[in-house]
C-alpha cells in the first residue's frame, strides 16, 4: 500500500510539474450574441467600440495577459473581420507578446454554447482556461482563484467543473448591472454554488430543499455579488457543452449543472473578491459607470494615461481632478473642465465651454459655449456652438449643429447629423440606419452574406430623413427596437439598460401571509376586461361541468350569474353532443324573450364564423327547440327580425335553414288549430 | 431602576423524558448534585439580579420550600408565581399571565438551561440595537455518551432549524422549521436587498432564553392567540421586521391617534414598535452612523422592530430537555462550579477509589473497597463493599448492596441495586428494586404504574 502512494505521490508531482508546464490559456468571445448595442454595434462590433478611447477588447486582453494567460484564442462572429484586422494591428499580434493570440472566426456561431463545442471540437483547450467576453473590463488577479480551483480539482478528482469570479458589492452599486442581478446560495465552507438565480423581475426567491441537504450546516445566500462574466473552466466544461447540445449560454449551462447535480456529479465553485474591479459592458448603463470608473482610476494599473495598448499618440497627461488631455489637445479661452475628463488627442475645444465627467474622443472639434456633462464622445465628432449634452453617447462622424440640446439617455450612431437650433428628447436614439431595414434582413448579424445583400436594399430603400426628428439639416432615422420580434425580449428593453431609476422602493410589498391589506397590487394589476373575466370564468367552470360529469344542479349553483351574460357567452364553444346534457342548464338561464334572442344571435354569431359548418346550424336550433331551450316564437322572430350584415344575409338563405323555418311555421299553424 | 426584570419559565414537564421526571419535576431533576433550576439561577445571580420572577406549579414550589435536598442555594429574591398545570400553559401564555408584574422589559430563561455564557453579550445587542428582541443560540454538540434504552446510534429524523443571520452574524433575519418549508425556502427579494449576505445556519441549538422589549409582553397580553415564545412570538416577530406596516411612518402616526383616542383594541398588532423614544429616534436621525453598506438608506433601513441573536461559537451550552443532553449535562456541570467534589458530611471510609471528575453528596456512606469514576452520587446514598460505578448518576437516596457492578446508568432516587447485580446502560426509575446477581444491559427499568401513564 505505502509504495503505490508514494508512486501516487510522485504521479501527482509529475503531474503538477505538466500542469505549471502548461501555458495558461483563455478562451475570449468576442461577440455579444444579442443586439443590445443596436444601432451603434451594426456598424462596429461592440468589443471594439471605444471605452475611454480603447476598444473594449485591448481591456480584455489586457486582463488576460497581467493575470498570466499565455494562449488566447479570439472567438469573433459579427464583423469579425474589423476585430481581426484591430488584433493584427495591436500590440497582441506582435512577436514580444506574452500573450499569443489565435483568432478564430465562423460566421455559424450564434452562442457561446456553439463556440465551446466547436472549442471542444478543435481540441483547443488541454487543460484549466479561462472564460471571457471581449466587453469585460477588469483588474482582478485571478491567480489565487485558479489555485483554488485546481486544488478542488486535485483534491475531489475534478468534479469541479468550473469556478466563477464574482465581486463584492451590495445592491444600490453603480456598477451592478440590473439585468445581471443574480442570487446566489452556496455552502459557506466549501464554496460550492448551491443555488444560482437572476433575480430580475422576482419578488420572492425560493429555494428548493434539496440543495440544503448536503451535510453541511452553513449556508449563505448571497445578493451582494457582481457577476464579473469571468469564469476558470475545466476542460470538461466544453465537452458538457458538446454533450448537452441546447446549452446556449453559461447560464443555461450553471443552471444545467446545478440540476443534474445528482446525476452527473459535477460541481461549480464560486471564487469572491472584495478588491479589484470587473464589470462587463453589457449595456449603455454599464457602458456609462465602467466608463467613468476607469476615468476615476478605479479600474488601476488600467488608466487613460497609462496608454497599455502601447500605441503611438495615445498617451495623454493626467492631472489633478482627473483630467486627462491627450497630445496636441487645444483649449478655447474660458473653457472649464471641471472633473473626470479626458480628452483624445488632436481634439481642440473653443471658448467658454464647460466640461465635466465626460470623455472626448480622438481628431474632434468643439465649438464655443458648448456644455457637456456625462457626454461621451468618440471620434471624429463635429460640435458646434451652443450645443448641450447630458448622458448620451455620440459616436464617430457625428455632426451636431448648433444649439442643439441632448437630453439624457440619448444616443447618435455612426455619422449622423443633428439640427441646428433643436432639442432630443430623453432616450433618443438616432441611427443612419432606418429602423425597418433591419426586419428585411433578419438574419444579417450572423450570416455576412447576407451583410451585403442588406447592405444593397439599404440604397434602393433610402427614405427621406424627417426634419421634425433630426433637424432641419440633419441626417438620420429615429431607431426604434422592434418590438415584435420573438427572438428575445431583451431587444424590447431600452438600449440604456433596464432600469434606469432605481428600483421603486421595495418596502410597498407587504407580507401576504401577515395578512395585511396589500394595496400595491390592486392599483398595479391591470384592469382585465370585466365581460372578458367573467366569460373565461363560465367557460372554465363549464368546461370542468364536462370534465367531471358534474350534475346540472351543481352546474345552476356556480353559475349564479347574470342571465344574458351566460347564454351568449357559453353558448359558443359547446358541441352539439352536450346540449341535451345541460338541457337544464339552459332552460334556467334562458327564460325571457330577450334571452332567447340573445342566444340565437350567439348561436349565429358562432356560425358566421365557422362557415364551414354552417349546415350544422339547423341541426343545433332543432335541438334546442325539441329539448325546448328555444321557443318557436323565437326563431320565428329571430328569423323575421331580418340581417344585419351581408353574411347573415347569407346564412339565413341557407337550404336547411328555410326549410326548417317553414316547418316551424306550420307547426305553429298546427298547434294554434288543435288549440282552437 | 432595573433595567431588565428576570423572569424564569419553570413550569415544563420535561414531556420528552419522562422515565426521569415520573417522580421528580424537570426543575428539580439533580445535575450534579444540584437541581436543575440552578444553574440558570446562578446565571442571573453572577451577573448580578437580585430578584427573579419564578414561573412555575404548585408541586415544584412545596418541594422547594420543603425538602432539604431541594435548597437551592441563591441570594436573589425569589418571587415565585404558582400557575396551574392542568391549564397547559404555554410560555406566552405564562409571560401575560404575569403582566402585571412587568415594569421594565424583560430577560426571559428556561429552568432547563446549562451555560456558561457571557449573558452581556445577548443583553448587549438588545441595548445597543434598541432591539425588540434578542436571543441566546449556540453551536450543537453532539452527545457522545451512550443514551441508556436508545437502540441505533442516532434518530437522524429530526427536523433541522433554519435561521438566517446576516453578514455580522447578529441581526436575525429568518427562521423556519425544515417541516414548514414543502415549497423550499422562501426569502423575500426585499430583505436580501437590505441584507445582501445571509448566513443560513441549521446546526444551532435555541437556548430560549430571550430579551424581550415591554411593548411585546403588552403585545401579548392584547393578542391571547400566541401561547408559546420560542413556537410562536419569536417567528412572528422576526417576520414581522420586514412587513410594511412595522415600517411606515404613515401608519405608525395613525396608531399613535389610535392611542389618544383610546381605541387600543382596532389593530393590536401595531402595539409593539412605536414606543421609541422620541430622543432616542432624534438621535438617529441626527446621526451619521449606519448599520449597512451599500446603498446609502438611514439606519436599519428606517425598520423599528429588529430582532438580533447572539450564537456562541464556543463554551457550554446545553439544553437539559431529553435524557441523552441530561447524561450530557451531568459529565459537565461539576466543571461550571467549584466546590469540593466530596462533601464533607459524607462518610466514607479509607479504601476506596474515587475519582477527581466525581460528585459524592452529602451525608453518603461510602463502604470499603469501592470504585467510583465519572460519576455522581446523590445526598445520603449508601453505596456498599466492592461496588464499582463508573460513567453513571446515582440520585438520592439510592442504596447500592455488595458486589454491584453499574456502568453508564441512570438511578433514579430510591432506587435499590441488591447485591451483585450487574447493570449497564440502563435508567433504573424510582423507587425500583433490582434483583441480585441481575443482569440488565441497555434497558429502561420503571414501574408498571409509570409505564401505563406513558
Amino acid at each position: 500500500m505505502s509504495s503505490r502512494g508514494t508512486k501516487q505521490k510522485k504521479g501527482n508531482v509529475t503531474n503538477e510539474q505538466e500542469e505549471e508546464d502548461q501555458p495558461l490559456q483563455a478562451v475570449l468571445i468576442a461577440d455579444s450574441f444579442n443586439r443590445r448595442f443596436f444601432p451603434i454595434s451594426k456598424d462596429q462590433p461592440r468589443a471594439l467600440l471605444p471605452l475611454a478611447n480603447v476598444a473594449m477588447i485591448d481591456y480584455t486582453l489586457e486582463f488576460l495577459t497581467s493575470t498570466g494567460v499565455q494562449e488566447t484564442f479570439v472567438f469573433c462572429c459579427w464583423m469579425s473581420n474589423k476585430i481581426k484586422d484591430h488584433l493584427l494591428n495591436s500590440k497582441w499580434c506582435r512577436p514580444t507578446s506574452p500573450n499569443v493570440v489565435h483568432i478564430i472566426t465562423s460566421d455559424l456561431y450564434r452562442s457561446l454554447g456553439d463556440v465551446l463545442r466547436d472549442v471542444d471540437a478543435k481540441t483547443l483547450v488541454r487543460n484549466d482556461f479561462i472564460l471571457v467576453y471581449g466587453d469585460v473590463v477588469s483588474n482582478i488577479d485571478v491567480s489565487q482563484a485558479l489555485q483554488e480551483h485546481r486544488h478542488r480539482r486535485k483534491v475531489d478528482k475534478n468534479i469541479s467543473v468550473m469556478t466563477m469570479v464574482f465581486k463584492e458589492s451590495s445592491p444600490g452599486h453603480k456598477s451592478r448591472c440590473e439585468e445581471d442581478d443574480v442570487i446566489v446560495a452556496m455552502d459557506s465552507k466549501s464554496k460550492r454554488v448551491l443555488h444560482y438565480q437572476k433575480t430580475q423581475g422576482l419578488k420572492k426567491l425560493q429555494f428548493p430543499m434539496n440543495i440544503f441537504q448536503h451535510g453541511s450546516d452553513e449556508f449563505e445566500i448571497r445578493h451582494d455579488l457582481l457577476d464579473c462574466h469571468i469564469s476558470i473552466c475545466s476542460p470538461q466544461v466544453a465537452e458538457l457543452f458538446t454533450d448537452n447540445f441546447d446549452y446556449q449560454t453559461r447560464n443555461d449551462f450553471v443552471r444545467g449543472i446545478l440540476v443534474n447535480e445528482e446525476i452527473l456529479g459535477n460541481q461549480i465553485h464560486l471564487y469572491v473578491t472584495n478588491e479589484g474591479y470587473g464589470a462587463r459592458v453589457s449595456n449603455l448603463q454599464m457602458y456609462d459607470s465602467v466608463s467613468s470608473d476607469l476615468v476615476r482610476r478605479w479600474v488601476y494599473p488600467l488608466t487613460p494615461e497609462a496608454n497599455f495598448t502601447d500605441q503611438r499618440g495615445q498617451g495623454c497627461a493626467h492631472s489633478r481632478h482627473n483630467v486627462y488631455r491627450g497630445a496636441g489637445v487645444s483649449l478655447g479661452h474660458g473653457s472649464q473642465m471641471e472633473e473626470n475628463v479626458l480628452i483624445g488627442r488632436d481634439t481642440s475645444i473653443g471658448a467658454n465651454c464647460h466640461i465635466s465627467n465626460s470623455i472626448i474622443g480622438n481628431y474632434c472639434t468643439i465649438g464655443d459655449n458648448v456644455v457637456l456633462d456625462r457626454a461621451y464622445i468618440w471620434n471624429n465628432v463635429h460640435i458646434s456652438n451652443k450645443v448641450k449634452i447630458h448622458q448620451s453617447v455620440v459616436c464617430d462622424g457625428v455632426l451636431v449643429k448648433e444649439a442643439v440640446l441632448l437630453n439624457k439617455q440619448c444616443v447618435l450612431a455612426y455619422n449622423v447629423v443633428i439640427g441646428p437650433n433643436m432639442s432630443l428628447p430623453e432616450g433618443t436614439v438616432v441611427s443612419m440606419h432606418h429602423p425597418e431595414e433591419e426586419e428585411d434582413d433578419d438574419d444579417d448579424e450572423f450570416l455576412s452574406d447576407d451583410q451585403v445583400v442588406g447592405n444593397s436594399k439599404d440604397k434602393t430603400k433610402q427614405k427621406a430623413f424627417n426634419p421634425a426628428e433630426v433637424g432641419s439639416e440633419g441626417k438620420g432615422y429615429i431607431w426604434k427596437a422592434s418590438l415584435d420580434e420573438a427572438e428575445d425580449e431583451e431587444l424590447a428593453q431600452c438600449i440604456w439598460g433596464l432600469v434606469l431609476n432605481p428600483d421603486p422602493d421595495s418596502d410597498s410589498e407587504s407580507e401576504a401571509s401577515d395578512g395585511s391589506q396589500d394595496m400595491g397590487s390592486r392599483s398595479v394589476s391591470p384592469e382585465m376586461d370585466d365581460v372578458k373575466v367573467f366569460q373565461l370564468e363560465v367557460l372554465g367552470t363549464l368546461q370542468r361541468g364536462e370534465e367531471e360529469n358534474i350534475g346540472c344542479d351543481n352546474l345552476f349553483f356556480r353559475l349564479s350569474c347574470s342571465h344574458q351574460l351566460t347564454c351568449t357567452v357559453c353558448l359558443p364553444p359547446l358541441g352539439g353532443q352536450l346540449l341535451k346534457k345541460w338541457s337544464p342548464v339552459f332552460k334556467n338561464y334562458i327564460k325571457r324573450a330577450q334571452d332567447h334572442l340573445d342566444c340565437l344571435s350567439a348561436v349565429e354569431e358562432l356560425f358566421l364564423e365557422q362557415e364551414t359548418h354552417q349546415t350544422a346550424m339547423v341541426k343545433v336550433l332543432m335541438n334546442m327547440y325539441q329539448l325546448e331551450i328555444l321557443e318557436e316564437d323565437a326563431i320565428l322572430k329571430w328569423f323575421s327580425a331580418g340581417a344585419t350584415t351581408d353574411k347573415s344575409r347569407q346564412l339565413r338563405k341557407n337550404q336547411g335553414l328555410q326549410k326548417f323555418i317553414q316547418w316551424l311555421k306550420e307547426a305553429e299553424d298546427e298547434s294554434s288549430e288543435e288549440g282552437e | 431602576m432595573m433595567e431588565l426584570q428576570a423572569i424564569l419559565m419553570a413550569a415544563g414537564g420535561g414531556s420528552r423524558m419522562m422515565d426521569l421526571t415520573y417522580n421528580t419535576p424537570k426543575p428539580l431533576l439533580p445535575v450534579g448534585n444540584k437541581p436543575l433550576i440552578w444553574y440558570p439561577l446562578n446565571l442571573l445571580e453572577r451577573v448580578g439580579f437580585e430578584e427573579v420572577i419564578v414561573i412555575t406549579t404548585r408541586d415544584v414550589q412545596k418541594m422547594i420550600s420543603t425538602d432539604p435536598r431541594m435548597k437551592l442555594d441563591v441570594k436573589m429574591k425569589l418571587d415565585v408565581v404558582c400557575i396551574q398545570e392542568e391549564a397547559d400553559m404555554g410560555t406566552a401564555d405564562a409571560l401575560r399571565h404575569i403582566q402585571q408584574k412587568i415594569k421594565t422589559d424583560v430577560l426571559v430563561v428556561s429552568c432547563d438551561l446549562i451555560t456558561d455564557v457571557a449573558l452581556h453579550e445577548v443583553v448587549d445587542l438588545f441595548r445597543a440595537h434598541n432591539a425588540t428582541l434578542s436571543m441566546l443560540m449556540s453551536k450543537a454538540h453532539e452527545f457522545t455518551e451512550t443514551v441508556p434504552g436508545q437502540k441505533g446510534k442516532k434518530k437522524n429524523g429530526e427536523q433541522r432549524d433554519f435561521v438566517g443571520v446576516d453578514g455580522t452574524g447578529k441581526r436575525l433575519l429568518y427562521m423556519a422549521n425544515e417541516a414548514d418549508l414543502d415549497q423550499g425556502l422562501v426569502i423575500r427579494k426585499s430583505i436580501m436587498k437590505k441584507h445582501p449576505r445571509m448566513h443560513i445556519k441549521t446546526g444551532l441549538v435555541d437556548a430560549h432564553l430571550y430579551c424581550l422589549k415591554k411593548s411585546v409582553v403588552d403585545f401579548l397580553a392584547d393578542n391571547k392567540s400566541i401561547s408559546s415564545i420560542r413556537g410562536e412570538l419569536v417567528p412572528y416577530l422576526v417576520r414581522k421586521q420586514f412587513s410594511k406596516s412595522t415600517n411606515s411612518p404613515k401608519i405608525k402616526d395613525e396608531a399613535d391617534q389610535n392611542l389618544k383616542g383610546k381605541d387600543v383594541s382596532v389593530n393590536p398588532e401595531i402595539q409593539i414598535w412605536f414606543r421609541d423614544e422620541k430622543l432616542l429616534q432624534l438621535s438617529q436621525e441626527r446621526s451619521c452612523w449606519n448599520d449597512h453598506r451599500g446603498d446609502m438608506g438611514e439606519a436599519y433601513h428606517g425598520g423599528r422592530l429588529r430582532c438580533y441573536v447572539h450564537i456562541m461559537e464556543e463554551g457550554m451550552c446545553y439544553r437539559v430537555n431529553t435524557l441523552a443532553a441530561y447524561i450530557e449535562a451531568n459529565r459537565l456541570a461539576p466543571k461550571l462550579f467549584e466546590e469540593h467534589a466530596i462533601h464533607p458530611s459524607a462518610v466514607i471510609s479509607e479504601r476506596y477509589l474515587i475519582g477527581a471528575d466525581s460528585i459524592i453528596g452529602a451525608s453518603c456512606q461510602i463502604a470499603d473497597k469501592t470504585s467510583i469514576k465519572r460519576s455522581t452520587i446523590g445526598m445520603s446514598a449508601v453505596v456498599r463493599e466492592k461496588v464499582k460505578v463508573t460513567n453513571s448518576i446515582i440520585m438520592h437516596g439510592v442504596t447500592i448492596e455488595e458486589g454491584c457492578n453499574i456502568q453508564g446508568s441512570v438511578i433514579c432516587s430510591g432506587a435499590v441495586i441488591s447485591r451483585g447485580a450487574d447493570i449497564k446502560y440502563c435508567l433504573v426509575g424510582s423507587g425500583q428494586r433490582i434483583d441480585p446477581e441481575a443482569v440488565r444491559t441497555n434497558e429502561v427499568i420503571v414501574g408498571t404504574d409509570q409505564l401505563m401513564e406513558i
